[in-house]
């Protein structure tokens, strides 16, 4: 996903509690009991205010790709299926959308089937047809929306022939508008195809919307809310669709209030505003700057709470260059590095770790981590033994970083921490808007740098899509440190085309596989990233914070 | 003359250059130059700034011998999680903010959010931007001076060349240069540039500034071509060249000395203005911009990270300013090149 | 003279083409910057790149694409490639923080410096001479951030006086509008005031001496009258100039600084956020609408000389 921080799952419980619904196609009425939120008592009516630092790269969800977009979008654009109204781990699972029940998977995972809910309409009044959705995913293509690629080309029968204007639609998909059925063909067996159906980008828009970006006037969704007042990279107003309640999907209530959103960057004076009860929310994928966090928890910590989320951040190694093709060299990095000062860089905002699953997600190890405690501060004189023994003491390293805070500092540290342990190290700062296509050109060979990620959606596969050999492109390439292990490639081709319904099923198998990653050291990752949940308090504490995509506006209520 | 030697960017200045030196030559010779040094003898502020300036300069030059022999700490040395002895009990908190002053040896002016001696970086970055603020201003003399006799004296196509050239650079904002200039030679670089190196913002800096200077030169040297002296020389048989080198430049002398603080002073500025919008010098090199910038980034917390460079940047451009004021009266007291923003 | 005009006329469109060209090129040569690897994003694929680089037409000759570019900003069709929206819009939707930073800041920095330079003029050599000279080396010497930071600091998070930066529009809350702008309006005044008044100063001070102005004098006017009649009116000439060219520098977005540090989403920020982007279709316009402003003032001002003096025909 890209990196202006992104959606991710709350989970300070691990994997344990996930709940199934294993019903498949059954009209399933049993909403998802969220584990904090509960519309039934909550006071309706009203308008909150959220502060949010970035603007959406585009609130039309055939574009839109950052959290800023996916947060207003994932309530205005439901796809035939959508992800429980719920908090933490629950709040990951896949749920019926638009559909009566969730698809059912034949012919060994490569056929998706679901019938379209009665009496549909969208947000302007127009009824929604089964075609519509082939033509929401033909216009995804079109923009084209950023995980489009990956998730709707490569994976449904048809779409790459569509997107190289070989065909006039897109093959694999069938559908029929008098019952509302609708098929989906694959490529290959894809495990997490209804996570993919789950984006906002395949929430359904009418036949006939214009195939281009639409940023200041979105088309009209299906969904609790609708996105209307855009004033480009200033305000935004999220209201609640009024066609919505008349079609009562269970586990889909309507908002209570309406959301204005303003943009400004000064994320200080948004957090100031929130602590002094100016504005409501805290848009929860900015930063609370570490001056204030002292003020917030004196005044205010009945209504901050740190939530984490999916998402990883790490140094890629190398393995194809030196010093990193010596796997006791990657083993220096991962047992020296002070996570607890990459922590403080971060202003106190990460938790220390090893595995490159990150805690919410399934499949995250519970074994102890294999090169020492990361919340230990790492171990300095065992790194330099290693680099001695390694034979690669002395060798010119450059670490690679982004200019943006605090991700150049915690370059610059590791970098004074790569010489300190015997290498002679350099750091070379990248411009935020090119780095990735930068380290991501192979030709560049890059040795080592930050890199991170956040989840698409609950599922390992999106992690190790990074480390896959395949991944290994020559432009664009996300396995930086062109990783090509046969275990890691074979495991993770097995477990990934296991459908997310089952995932629990091989969480152990995910485990394993992860340990191995760690053991290998072919990351050195060095925290996950908690992120703010700061309301004022006109807000009712009872609201769900998504795992996925933070804040769930249907859930605020006004005291 | 025109008038179109004046403004830039916010950050990049004005000099005002109308009539320069218009009918009172300052003849080379050893005459007038006494004279402006008894001037500038008299101008006791000018002097006091000059002498800071120079303070300035030794103390950056002495950085090194600090860092070793006072502070005990090398500027790039990080002391984040408490692993340092030197800044009890730690130098940045567990939310990430620096400690402030201690006023004792090591750590004088406190930490940066990396925890790095302030003191040691000061010194440190006070080298890069006072020697990015040198060569900028070489480079733009050198250019300026030769496109500004050439325009002047040859005029014509030349002349109309020259001056549009240095109509696109001065209605060229300075920042997109020097970030696409960053962006280009961060990953590959091309002669002697490269990307984290100081000659980067040097010769954009540098290249901003001649229209500033080269302008004002024209303007002079159009007026000494129709002089008798040069009459004379022309006469005499000697080529366009020769004259241009024996006649004409040496009574640009004493305008070219002017511009010089101008320029440094405004370099400097620039420097810190480029570096704040992500054009300038690229970390983890230390310069004034950086420093400043970086204390920016995390404000409220540690306005020292803030102050202590951006008083320093304040008090280096000032004094040069207040000296550069100073000889241009002692110079030429009738001299319109006036000091910059 | 209309061959004069026509020619700075002609000159004026030249540079704005070479400066338009320079702009593109620039960022076309940036390695690793190929759009439509940015565009696509990370876990493109590359069949995802071929498409964009064809949809944008990014696999066109350059020259096409520069012509293309041209054509789509003349006829307001730009669209910012990261965001998607008009970029003539979103110039508009900063007009008028821009307006009110440019309009506000100019007043008070003319006036103030027309005050200071007077007044060190009339005093010329006495300590209150020297001390405002020393009180506007100091302004030329403040980098706008620099300040900015510290009022923000001081009046905004110590005392509370002031708000932390942002734009309120006139129109919903004109009391707010007023104080968001304080800051801003001085912390850009302050760079103008010290270097106007240094240059009204010595204007005056050459004035003085002139002929007519011992004429006036020796006709028995007072000191007051003499410098108010005769003087002022005349010293002001090159002030007025300067001011026209930096007004309009702000107003196309020139003021980038001050914009930045007060969060004020003016032209100034939008290209420094477009710059942050590499967002080509952004900085593109926002170079050339500077770049205008600049250019046209400039050819007015010399238009406008040349008419007074005519050995400037030749010279330009």
């Amino acid at each position: 996903m890209r990196s202006l921080s992104r959606p991710a799952i709350t989970a300070v419980v691990a994997t344990a509690s996930v709940v199934v619904i294993a019903a498949c196609g059954s009209s399933s009425s049993n909403s998802p009991s969220g584990s904090t939120g509960n519309t039934g008592t909550a006071k309706k009516g009203g308008t909150v205010t959220l502060v949010m630092g970035t603007a959406p790269d585009s609130l039309d969800p055939g574009f839109g790709y950052t959290t800023q977009a996916a947060e207003p979008d994932w309530l205005s654009y439901t796809g035939l299926v959508t992800y429980a109204r719920a908090s933490g781990t629950p709040g990951g699972q896949v749920i019926p959308g638009l559909c009566t029940g969730l698809p059912t998977i034949s012919s060994g995972g490569k056929v998706y089937t679901c019938t379209l809910r009665k009496g549909l309409v969208y947000s302007n009044g127009k009824a929604v047809k089964a075609s519509d959705f082939a033509y929401t995913a033909e216009r995804a293509i079109k923009i084209p929306w950023g995980g489009s690629g990956q998730f709707i080309t490569a994976q449904i029968a048809g779409a790459t022939d569509y997107s190289k204007g070989k065909s006039s639609s897109i093959t694999g998909i069938t559908t029929d508008d008098s019952t509302g059925k609708i098929t989906i063909r694959l490529n290959a067996p894809y495990g997490a195809f209804d996570n993919v159906l789950a984006f906002p980008s395949l929430g359904l828009i009418p036949t006939g919307t214009p195939l281009k970006n639409l940023p200041n006037n979105p088309p009209p969704g299906v969904g609790p809310y609708m996105i209307t007042n855009i004033v480009p990279n200033q305000s935004f107003s999220t209201v609640r669709n009024p066609q919505w309640s008349k079609m009562n999907i269970p586990g889909i209530p309507a908002g209570n209030v309406d959301v204005n959103v303003k943009i400004s960057s000064n994320v200080d004076s948004n957090a100031l505003s929130v602590l002094n009860n100016t504005a409501d929310v805290f848009d929860w994928a900015d930063t609370i700057p570490g001056s204030l966090l002292p003020q917030i928890q004196a005044k205010a910590s009945n209504r901050y709470v740190k939530k984490v989320m999916n998402s990883t951040y790490y140094i890629f190694l190398n393995v194809k260059a030196k010093p990193f093709s010596s796997q006791l060299a990657r083993e220096a990095v991962v047992t020296g590095l002070n996570q607890n000062a990459m922590n403080r860089l971060g202003s106190g905002t990460l938790i220390p770790g090893c595995y490159f699953l990150p805690p919410g997600m399934v499949g995250h190890p519970t074994a102890p981590c294999p090169y020492g405690d990361p919340a230990s501060g790492g171990d300095i004189a065992k790194a330099k033994a290693l680099v001695k023994q390694s034979g690669m003491a002395g060798q010119a390293v450059t670490v690679w970083s982004e200019t943006r805070s605090p991700r150049q500092q915690w370059m610059t540290y590791y970098t004074a921490f790569l010489n300190q342990i015997g290498f002679k190290a350099t750091q070379k700062v990248i411009a935020d808007a090119n780095y990735f296509s930068t380290i991501g050109n192979l030709k560049l060979n890059p040795q080592t740098g930050f890199a991170d990620w956040n989840q698409d959606f609950p599922n390992p596969i999106d992690f190790y899509l990074l480390l896959q050999g395949t991944a290994i492109l020559p432009t664009n390439n996300e396995n930086f440190g062109q990783v090509n292990d046969p275990h890691i490639n074979s495991e993770s081709n097995r477990l990934g085309q296991v459908p997310s319904t089952q995932l629990n099923s091989i969480a152990s198998d995910w485990q394993n596989l992860d340990q191995y990653t760690a053991k290998q050291a072919y990351t050195a990752v060095f925290g996950y990233q908690t992120f703010p949940a700061f309301t004022s308090d006109r807000i009712s504490q009872s609201y769900i914070f998504s795992p996925l995509y933070g804040w769930d506006f249907s859930s605020f209520s006004l005291k | 003359m025109t008038a179109t030697a004046s403004t830039g960017t916010e950050f990049s200045d004005e000099f005002a250059s109308a009539g320069f030196g218009e009918g009172d030559q300052v003849p080379a010779g050893l005459g007038p130059w006494r004279l402006a040094w008894r001037r500038l003898r008299r101008n006791k502020t000018a002097l006091f700034f000059g002498g800071v300036f120079i303070l300035i300069l030794v103390l950056c030059l002495l950085a090194p011998v600090y860092s070793h022999s006072v502070a005990h700490i090398s500027p790039a040395a990080e002391n984040i999680a408490g692993q340092g002895n030197n800044c009890p009990p730690t130098c940045v908190s567990v939310t990430g903010i620096p400690i402030g002053p201690t006023w004792t040896s090591s750590y004088f002016f406190g930490a940066d959010r990396n925890g790095r001696d302030v003191a040691v970086r000061l010194l440190y970055g006070g080298r890069n931007s006072l020697e990015i603020g040198f060569v900028a201003t070489l480079i733009t003399m050198f250019f300026a001076i030769i496109l500004g006799v050439l325009s002047g004296y040859f005029r014509g196509i030349l002349d109309g060349v020259i001056n549009r050239a240095l109509d696109v650079i001065w209605a060229f904002p300075a920042v997109l240069l020097g970030v696409a200039l960053g962006a280009t030679l961060a990953v590959s670089g091309i002669l002697f540039l490269h990307g984290t190196s100081l000659l980067v913002p040097a010769v954009v800096i540098g290249i901003v500034y001649i229209p500033y200077v080269a302008k004002p030169i024209r303007g002079q040297v159009l007026v000494l071509r129709e002089r008798e002296f040069i009459d004379a020389a022309r006469q005499q048989g000697l080529s366009s060249w020769r004259i241009m080198f024996t006649e004409v430049m040496p009574n640009l002398a004493s305008t070219i000395i002017v511009f010089v603080p101008l320029i440094l002073a405004n370099a400097i500025l620039l420097e810190a203005a480029l570096t704040y919008l992500g054009a300038g010098v690229q970390p983890p090199n230390p310069s004034w911009g950086t420093m400043i910038s970086d204390g920016i980034a995390q404000l409220p917390a540690a306005f020292h990270d803030v102050l202590v460079p951006g008083i320093m940047l304040v008090l280096t451009v000032l004094s040069i300013n207040i000296f550069g004021d100073g000889l241009r009266d002692a110079l030429d007291p009738r001299a319109k090149v006036r000091i910059a923003r | 003279m209309t061959r004069f005009i026509v020619r700075r006329l002609i000159a004026m469109i030249g540079v704005m083409f070479v400066i338009s060209l320079l702009t593109f090129l620039l960022f076309e040569s940036i390695p690793n910057g190929d759009p439509a690897r940015r565009l696509a994003g990370r876990l493109a694929t590359a069949n995802e790149i071929a498409f964009i680089r064809k949809e944008y037409g990014f696999d066109q000759p350059i020259y096409v694409q520069y012509a293309r570019m041209m054509k789509n900003i003349f006829t307001g069709q730009v669209y910012s490639y990261y965001q998607g929206f008009n970029v003539v819009d979103e110039v508009k939707l900063g007009l008028p923080a821009t307006l009110s930073l440019a309009i506000g800041a100019g007043i008070i920095w003319l006036f103030t410096s027309i005050v200071v330079g007077t007044l060190a003029a009339v005093k010329a050599g006495k300590n209150t001479d020297r001390l405002l000279t020393v009180l506007s080396m100091v302004g030329v010497s403040f980098p706008p951030f620099f300040l900015g930071a510290i009022l923000i600091y001081y009046l905004g998070y110590k005392l509370n006086w002031f708000p932390l930066g942002g734009y309120v529009k006139l129109t919903s809350d004109p009391w707010q509008w007023f104080v968001h702008m304080v800051l801003p309006w001085f912390t850009l005044s302050v760079l103008f005031i010290g270097f106007y008044s240094r240059v009204l100063r010595s204007t005056i001070l050459d004035t003085i001496n002139e002929d007519y102005v011992r004429t006036a004098r020796a006709k028995g006017l007072s000191e007051n009258q003499t410098l108010r009649r005769h003087v002022l009116r005349n010293s002001l000439i090159p002030i007025i100039t300067l001011f026209g060219l930096d007004f309009a520098q702000v107003i196309g977005g020139g003021a980038i600084l001050t914009e930045s540090i007060f969060n004020l989403h003016g032209i100034g920020q939008l290209a420094a956020d477009a710059i942050g982007r590499l967002d080509i279709t952004v900085i593109l316009v926002v170079v050339l609408l500077t770049a205008f402003f600049v250019v046209a003032l400039a050819a007015v001002v010399d238009i406008l000389y040349a008419f007074l003096d005519p050995r400037i025909r030749i010279a330009v």
